[in-house]
Formats: C-alpha cells, sequence, structure tokens
C-alpha cells in the first residue's frame, strides 16, 4: 500500500505537528503558572468571586468603546460575584510585562479560588466573558 | 504597545484562514508523498493571489468552504496590506522552497515548505501573522511602501477582534 518513505515522512510530519502543539500547552501552562502566583499579589481581593483582571491604557479607543462597556454590563449582571481590577498598561508597564500583555485590551479570568481560567487577547464582549464564568469555552 | 487610530477596511479573516488551511493541507500532502510539484502549485497560487491581490485559495473559500459550511464569513476591521504581504512573503519561501527541491537540494527545499506550514499554522490556530508583524516592523522602520500601522490596542501581526 504505502511504501516505507511514505510512512517515514507521515511520521516526521506528525512528530513536528505534535511537537508544536507541546510547545503551544507548555507556553500555555506556563503562562497559568506565572499568573497563578502573580494573582496571589493582587489587591484588594474578595473572596468567593470571580476576578476579572483587565489591561488597558488610556489611549486605547477599543477599551472605552466597547471593553469597558462590556465589563460594566458583566459587573451589573453579577453583582458581587465578580470584581473587576483594572490596570493601566502605561502607567504600570512592568506590571504589563509580568502577565505576558502584549496588546490592550487583555483580560484573566480567575475564579473563586483564584485559579486561571481564561486570558482574552483583544476585545471580549460581555456573553463571551459571561459563557467562560459559567465554565465553557 | 500600538495604540494609534486608522481608517481601518473589512477583512473576511475566515477567507484569509481558508487560504491557511488549504496551503497547510496541500503542504502537508506533497511532504508526507514526497510531489515536489504539488508544492510548486501552492507556490503559483500565493504568488497569482498576490499579483490579483486576494488570498491565493479564494475560489476554494467562495465555492467549497463557504457553502459546505465549513467556515463563515468573519469580517473584522483590519488592513488587508499586511496580509498581503504575509502571501508574498509565503511564496517567496514556497518559490525557493520549490526551486530548491528541483534543484536536488531536499532538506533546504522541505525546510521552506514546513516554514510555510508553521507560519500558516501559526495564523490559523494562534491568530498570529508573521507576515504581518513583519510588515508592520518595516512600516515603523518607515520603508518606502509599509505605511500602515497595527488596529488599535493589538501586537502588530495578532488578530483583531473588532467585528466590521
Amino acid at each position: 500500500m504505502f511504501n516505507s518513505d511514505v510512512l517515514i515522512r507521515a511520521a516526521i510530519a506528525l512528530a513536528i505537528i505534535l511537537g508544536s502543539l507541546g510547545i503551544y500547552l507548555l507556553y500555555n501552562w506556563t503562562l497559568q503558572f506565572r499568573t497563578r502566583s502573580l494573582f496571589a499579589d493582587l489587591d484588594p481581593k474578595r473572596t468567593g468571586a470571580f476576578t476579572l483582571v483587565y489591561f488597558t491604557t488610556p489611549t486605547c479607543i477599543l477599551c472605552k468603546t466597547v471593553q469597558r462597556p462590556a465589563i460594566q454590563k458583566l459587573s451589573q449582571m453579577l453583582g458581587n460575584a465578580l470584581q473587576v481590577v483594572e490596570i493601566d498598561a502605561a502607567e504600570r508597564p512592568e506590571l504589563a510585562d509580568r502577565w505576558g500583555v502584549m496588546s490592550v485590551p487583555t483580560t484573566f479570568l480567575f475564579d473563586p479560588s483564584g485559579r486561571l481560567r481564561h486570558v482574552n487577547h483583544g476585545v471580549t464582549r460581555a456573553e463571551k466573558l459571561l459563557i467562560q464564568i459559567h465554565g465553557g469555552k | 504597545m500600538t495604540t494609534q487610530t486608522q481608517h481601518l477596511q473589512k477583512v473576511d479573516h475566515n477567507a484569509l484562514k481558508a487560504n491557511q488551511l488549504t496551503i497547510i493541507a496541500l503542504n502537508l500532502l506533497a511532504f508526507i508523498f514526497n510531489l515536489p510539484f504539488l508544492a510548486a502549485i501552492v507556490a503559483v497560487v500565493m504568488g497569482l493571489g498576490s499579483l490579483l491581490k486576494v488570498p491565493g485559495f479564494l475560489p476554494l473559500y467562495r465555492y467549497f468552504y463557504k457553502p459546505a459550511g465549513l467556515l463563515k464569513p468573519d469580517v473584522l476591521d483590519d488592513n488587508p496590506e499586511p496580509h498581503r504581504f504575509a502571501q508574498f512573503l509565503g511564496f517567496i519561501f514556497m518559490t525557493g522552497g520549490s526551486v530548491s527541491l528541483y534543484l536536488g537540494a531536499s532538506p533546504l527545499g522541505w525546510g521552506l515548505v514546513w516554514l510555510v506550514i508553521v507560519l500558516a499554522a501559526l495564523n490559523a490556530f494562534g491568530g498570529f501573522c508573521v507576515g504581518c508583524a513583519v510588515y508592520y516592523w518595516l512600516a515603523r522602520l518607515n520603508v518606502p511602501g509599509f505605511s500602515k500601522t497595527p488596529p488599535a490596542g493589538f501586537f502588530p501581526g495578532m488578530k483583531p477582534k473588532a467585528r466590521a
């Protein structure tokens, strides 16, 4: 059916694909591990609530027009079940670097136990954040 | 961090994704079955796409991916120029790879083909366009012909999220 050359090439392709997937998973795991320790430094903290760490800058138009209203809508819907920690990345670039923030807005969603649930690079609508809070992707 | 505002156009990112997925699939088949001509076809299609300023495999998106319901339009506010440049870069790598394969330099040839596969996969699955990032760096260096800046709030090359 297939000669050995094809099988060897298929195996090489599979190894490269799996290797790439491994690197991606390792990156995500590193991000989870790093933000878990960074989350512990955040202040103030409300126990039993989800935490949304929101990185923005004063000149980010999308943050003002889309992301902030989405977070405000979410806060109104969830009340005390959600605390929002807003960080000005322009004012605190060292913090943005430590959190691995490359663009604004970026949001990190932590569950009440402090475990990172999702990292959203770019604008994320209230509906999507709500789905993430309720355990979806 | 980039926060500049500018006039953006409507870009269907799933047309780009269909292009990338097809490039990945054909290049993988070319590598596995040792078919340099297939890699050369990919290079030619990418070259034609660059010439016509559209994703090379756009007809496949229109007449296969969309009708089959595999991909739906994902129109975002973005600059089309960096994506065209990214395809052109891919065309250069694919041409280099194909020529190397025909000249018998298999490791170099397949290496370049794999480079295109990895970059296309990073774009299709990770939302990061390396060619676009290169375009924005060149624009930052004021290289003639490279004038666009990334959509406000986005790292150069990252897929924007604001729907048009």
